[in-house]
């Protein structure tokens, strides 16, 4: 192994091995990654196609087309859906963006834009895990996993990577989105909910006179002291010991950093927590920010699951969606400004994959469908360089042409922005050494600092 | 894009074709002819192997170990090219072009490794002779670096460690005082039978055996699907072990029960529940393409056969030759031929009488019954809500809104029903359609118990002729991917060991092919070198919580090497000579002074400097109670745990967010009671693990799991501290012992099977003095306590 295991928090070292465990000097400490379940749809966002204006209604001839995503659905006659939502220039760099999303738009200067991320399945369980790990089966470290595996936890009273799904519609495979696949089960993200009792089982009994559990504890410590003394040659049991310690110190520490009611009245209007269309994703994302202010190395929110997923009606579908999402994220890159954390935080926006330029022709209101080919995500903060842009695709948006990246580039960078080489953090696992980017990845330069 | 995809690309692309002209246009100015600089020619791929005055250009497959690389990249000094840099993109591609070479393959009949490896093992005795075999060959090396074993752990420390080993309990108070009462010496051999005929060592030991397998009751990925029939393998298993069932028959069960045909095989039904075991992996059953699916269960099945039975991590040769192991593509989907007319079925199977076959009928009918009276009773309520509708909003029968209500009561819970339905908030509506979807659930959760009683198998079975033409041909797949067919194999066994890639001769099978039993016999076959060495290994890691090769499903190359060879070779001859039977090895293994070794050494400094992850086993390791262990013994402790054998899963209580979140199935917890039995007969669904057991590292159900990890986090704490499992039982423990004479001496007695100390005394009393709350807390330390939780 070569890597020691780390405990997070389990001894002063944590700092240390923070240090130790970077491959180069990071860019970013921390990372948010804002996974847009179901797929945001490219054409009506971030990538105009003014083309489709055009073409509007008319079928599309996929008969050239070998391959699609969804075989069911092309089998029949398709038409071009021109975007409902109007674009407009945005920021220093001009961005082009659509009017689904006018908060975000106001951050046009702090994007580094990727219009050409390719995947692998048409599927959304295998495109998740894809997303989430690298790969379209089960079984393998989520990226959170990785990240936590490579770095530690900069906090000794905080989980390392944390998760947080929308529990109305949790990630398909649930857990194992965040799991940590063969890695050991350390590095799993733990799930805090916005609920009363963010982790499972944090709160002592509220049944246990409180003094009776202060005399519990001492006797818990006294009796395992005892028995280390005659047996200091197991580490473990002294680690067993501290992991208590831990677990105590988490029980004030937790409901403090995620206190959200001490906030300021206007931060929590930014986020939306006072309107019941943002609160949900809003209350995630004001949580993502004090976890990471707090030393938290990667948390991950989620939508609902499938929540973009404009099959039957894209204007309805993406407005509803943009509504919940579009002003909690230009919240909280603006909450990360103002703090001073953007430039050490990396914040990623993606879903699993992009949508279709065209619809069923027999489909009334028009939807777009899954579209592995291309789709448009960005990164913000932690050392991308903000206003860029890299990428194109052909002119319907229907598949990138040029300068063509996969997820697996976007989880490479995202390693390497957090100081660690994708090729050497590694892991022994089923007769060989293990990578997220196992099936390949590349940093995508053309978007760094 | 699939794996195998990317890694043909690379080669062409990318491949070593392209390495020679790159480095001759960039450094060929220097580095060329017959005065190269250094001593280094770019001119050929073979110059470059052989290289300069510094070794060879370049390491296959490694760029960041090749030289070549560490000049480019400054790495290694002076930095490359001199005085120059090279364009963008070229050292990337140079990197690329290395790592997409093939390793150095092994020569498998040169390397030591493979030549032990590959050769049946023999039962040579060790050099010191002994009682005890085991303890000659363990002795003997612990001499050779001036050391000896342990002394023998006290009684107690014995009796908890054999307990756990074997039946995953601790003893009873009684069994502690008897034993360490009884004058006999033969008492700890006598403790070791009683306990390997106790029918919850199966539950134990099948426990380990269903991690190796990748078992679960439901499909994984999105829809994750039950498999209602799963459990009857599981209570196959479960049988195996407390039957004692010659290994190479479990194994040959396994692969070809249905085509086995020796004497000693089991009941029919049995044989075909074993099958199970081929149908495992994670299914995805919305798959887009079948064809594909098909493929990966196929190479599901040949990975796992592979790394359970023959400790070879055979799929890693599924896209490309073995990097580290004398196993080529070529003899991956040989070994996937022997599988090419297998296809999943669930088999009519009538249940064995110790299935309990009256209690399945009725119960099955029991809920088929109740299930249609809750479909009569929705229909009538359907109806209800349609009247209502039509009443109240005044439409007519044909109205769009009343089609589209009626659409939305099939919304999956009434959560998402007020999403869709603003209508529900409204009190005249609220109680009717609470009480439709609570029939609703009814039905479901009636349905989903009564398929679980059905007489089917979870199992395979062969498309072959005469029910089809012929088996499906077999292609090497280049890459692993079904879009590119190479040369066409017939199935044939492992040519590392057999020395040649004949194809196996595929014994008659009656209305089956016959090639999965052709695989079952040589994998069972005493002449296998992998077969009883793997399996001994397995059993010696569970008793020492490491194995003597300990990566338990990785023998090969890259895994760590044996500890002591010849002792393993020995155990592995010892086993066949004992008919395959595991019971044997288990009174084997325990009865040795190896493991009865106390886990602390008297030169306990000295011995850990010198070998400080105790390799050579001068004392016990400790090991750390797993998660099913662990939480019925917190269960068997306060008395409540349930001791029903088999039968269907038990479903365990989630949070109600958590079951919301559930969008292909609906979450129905089993009674409490049916709760309170061991954790192997709680359902394993793939998408919702127990989170007790998940925080202490149980598998994840996907992927065969050979030794499970213990870590040690915080998460742990809170869950023995604060969750409802330890809160509920400390506080029936207390029930238990409040009523006793000396109710804190009860309890560590129980928890623990000792006496508590003057001072241990002292500190429970300030608990207890508080009275019922004040025992439950002791309780619930007790739980918590290091001494509770580590075997020694």
């Amino acid at each position: 192994m070569d890597r020691r295991h780390f405990l997070f928090g389990l001894s002063g070292a944590a700092l240390s091995h923070l240090e130790a465990g970077t491959h180069h000097p990071a860019k970013a400490d921390a990372c948010i990654f804002l996974a847009m379940l179901g797929g945001v749809s490219q054409i009506d966002t971030f990538d105009p196609k003014p083309k489709l204006a055009e073409l509007n209604g008319k079928i599309m001839d996929w008969s050239k087309e070998k391959k699609t995503d969804q075989p069911n659905l092309f089998a029949k006659p398709r038409k071009f859906v021109a975007s409902p939502f109007r674009f407009q220039k945005y920021g220093q760099c001009g961005r082009e963006i659509s009017e689904l999303l006018p908060e975000t738009a106001k951050w046009a200067d702090e994007l580094a834009v990727c219009r050409s991320v390719q995947s692998d399945n048409g599927n959304h369980p295998a495109a998740v895990f894809q997303m989430n790990t690298g790969f379209i089966i089960p079984g393998n470290p989520s990226m959170g996993a990785w990240v936590t595996y490579g770095l530690g936890s900069a906090n000794q009273n905080l989980p390392a990577f944390v998760a947080m799904p929308d529990f109305r519609s949790i990630p398909f495979s649930g857990a194992q989105q965040w799991g940590s696949g063969y890695l050991p089960a350390e590095y799993q993200g733990t799930v805090l909910r916005a609920a009363s009792e963010p982790i499972r089982d944090l709160a002592s009994p509220n049944d246990v006179d409180a003094k009776l559990l202060a005399a519990e504890r001492d006797v818990l410590r006294t009796m395992n002291g005892a028995y280390g003394a005659h047996r200091a040659d197991n580490p473990d049991l002294r680690a067993r010991m501290d992991s208590y310690e831990l677990a105590y110190r988490m029980q004030t520490e937790v409901p403090r950093v995620l206190s959200i009611d001490a906030e300021p009245e206007k931060v929590k209007e930014a986020y939306g927590l006072n309107d019941p269309v943002t609160a949900s994703f809003g209350r995630r994302c004001l949580m993502a920010r004090k976890l990471v202010e707090a030393g938290v190395r990667f948390v991950e929110v989620f939508t609902p699951s499938q929540s973009w997923d404009a099959h039957g009606d894209i204007r309805k579908n993406h407005e509803k969606n943009a509504r919940e999402t579009d002003k909690p994220i230009a919240a909280l890159l603006a909450d990360l400004k103002q703090r001073g954390m953007l430039p050490r935080t990396l914040v990623v926006y993606m879903g699993e994959f992009g949508r279709t330029p065209d619809t069923p022709a027999e489909q009334e209101t028009p939807g777009r469908d899954h579209n592995t080919r291309c789709q448009s995500m960005w990164f913000a903060g932690g050392g991308m360089k903000g206003g860029s842009m890299i990428g194109t695709t052909d002119e319907i948006g229907h598949k990138a042409v040029e300068n063509i990246y996969h997820m697996h580039d976007v989880h490479a960078t995202i390693l390497h922005q957090m100081g660690l080489n994708d090729l050497r953090l590694t892991y022994y696992f089923g007769g060989r050494n293990r990578r997220l980017t196992d099936l390949g990845g590349r940093v995508i330069k053309e978007l760094q600092a | 894009m699939r794996p195998g995809i990317l890694l043909i690309l690379s080669s062409t692309l990318w491949g070593q074709d392209l390495l020679v002209p790159l480095l001759k246009e960039q450094c060929g100015a220097c580095h060329s002819g017959a005065r190269a600089q250094g001593g280094l020619s770019v001119d050929s791929l073979e110059a470059l192997r052989q290289g300069g005055k510094h070794g060879p250009a370049f390491t296959p497959g490694v760029s960041g170990q090749s030289l070549l690389v560490q000049y480019l990249t400054g790495e290694k000094t002076p930095q490359m090219p001199l005085g120059g840099s090279l364009p963008p993109g070229v050292l990337e591609k140079l990197r690329a072009a290395i790592d997409a070479m093939p390793t150095a393959p092994a020569t498998a009949r040169r390397d030591p490794h493979f030549e032990w490896l590959l050769r049946t093992p023999k039962a040579n005795l060790p050099p010191t002779p002994g009682p005890n075999p085991i303890d000659g060959f363990v002795s003997s090396k612990l001499a050779k670096q001036g050391m000896r074993m342990a002394p023998e752990a006290p009684r107690r420390t014995l009796l908890r460690r054999i307990s756990f080993d074997l039946i995953g309990l601790p003893p009873t108070p009684e069994e502690m005082r008897a034993f360490e009462a009884d004058p006999d010496p033969k008492a700890y051999e006598r403790a070791i039978d009683r306990l390997l005929a106790d029918p919850r060592y199966g539950e134990r030991w099948g426990r380990h055996w269903l991690d190796l397998v990748r078992y679960a009751e439901s499909d994984g990925f999105a829809i994750d699907g039950e498999r209602p029939s799963a459990w009857r393998y599981r209570d196959y298993v479960i049988r195996a072990f407390n039957r004692d069932k010659p290994y190479n028959l479990f194994v040959q069960e396994q692969i070809a029960g249905d085509e086995y045909r020796g004497k000693d095989a089991s009941p029919p039904g049995d044989r075909l529940v074993a099958l199970g075991f081929l149908r495992f992996a994670p299914w995805e059953a919305d798959a887009n393409s079948k064809k594909q699916l098909r493929q990966d269960l196929l190479n599901d099945i040949t990975g796992t056969v592979g790394s359970v039975f023959l400790g070879m991590t055979t799929g890693c040769a599924q896209c490309h030759d073995h990097k580290y192991d004398p196993i080529p593509t070529k003899d991956y989907y040989r070994l996937q031929a022997f599988f090419a007319g297998t296809a999943t079925a669930d088999l009519p199977v009538a249940f064995d009488e110790v299935e309990r076959p009256r209690e399945r009928r009725q119960r099955m009918r029991q809920h088929e019954d109740a299930a249609e009276a809750a479909q009569t009773a929705l229909d009538l309520q359907r109806e209800e809500l349609k009247k209502r509708y039509i009443a109240l909003m005044k439409v007519g029968p044909d109205d769009d809104g009343l089609k589209k209500f009626l659409a939305r009561l099939n919304t999956r819970n009434l959560f998402f029903l007020e999403q869709d339905l603003p209508l529900v908030k409204e009190p005249e509506w609220r109680e009717p359609l609470r009480a439709y979807f609570a029939t609703r659930d009814t039905m479901q959760r009636e349905q989903e118990l009564a398929r679980r009683h059905q007489a089917l198998a979870y199992a395979v079975r062969d498309v072959a002729p005469p029910a089809a033409p012929d088996v499906p041909d077999t292609y090497i797949l280049a890459g692993g991917d079904l879009a590119a067919r190479g040369e066409k194999v017939e199935p044939g066994f492992l040519s590392c060991v057999t020395g040649s890639s004949a194809a196996a001769e595929i014994p008659f099978a009656g209305g089956s092919n016959g090639r999965r039993l052709a695989l079952a016999e040589w994998i069972a076959s005493p002449k296998n070198p992998f077969t009883a060495r793997v399996m001994v290994n397995r059993l010696w890691q569970r008793h020492w919580g490491e194995g003597i090769v300990r990566t338990p499903s990785d023998f090969g190359k890259n895994g760590e090497a044996p500890s002591h060879p010849e002792l393993l070779d020995w155990l592995a001859a010892e086993f066949v000579a004992k008919g395959w039977s595991v019971k044997a090895m288990h009174r084997l293994m325990l009865t040795s002074a190896a493991y009865k070794q106390a886990s602390v050494h008297p030169e306990q400094t000295a011995y850990a400097a010198n070998d400080p992850t105790n390799r050579l086993l001068w004392r016990m390791n400790w090991q750390r109670l797993d998660a099913e262990a662990l939480r019925d013994s917190i269960l068997a402790i306060s008395g409540r745990l349930n001791p029903a054998m088999g039968g269907p899963p038990a479903l365990f209580n989630v949070p109600d967010d958590v079951a919301q979140g559930f969008e292909f199935f609906k979450w129905f917890p089993s009674p409490e009671e049916e709760q309170r039995r061991r954790s192997v007969y709680l359902i394993q669904r793939r998408s919702v693990l127990l989170p007790m057991a998940e925080t202490f590292d149980a598998p994840n159900l996907s992927t065969s799991c050979a030794r499970r990890q213990t870590t040690i986090v915080a998460p742990q704490a809170l869950t023995l501290l604060n969750g409802s499992l330890t809160r509920t039982e400390a506080s029936h423990l207390a029930e238990r012992a409040i009523g006793t004479a000396d109710p804190v001496g009860e309890m560590f007695w129980r928890a623990l099977g000792r006496a508590p100390s003057a001072a241990e005394r002292t500190q429970g009393q300030t608990l207890a003095a508080q009275g019922k709350p004040g025992l439950a807390s002791l309780a619930t330390v007790l739980f918590n306590l290091n001494e509770f939780l580590y075997v020694e």
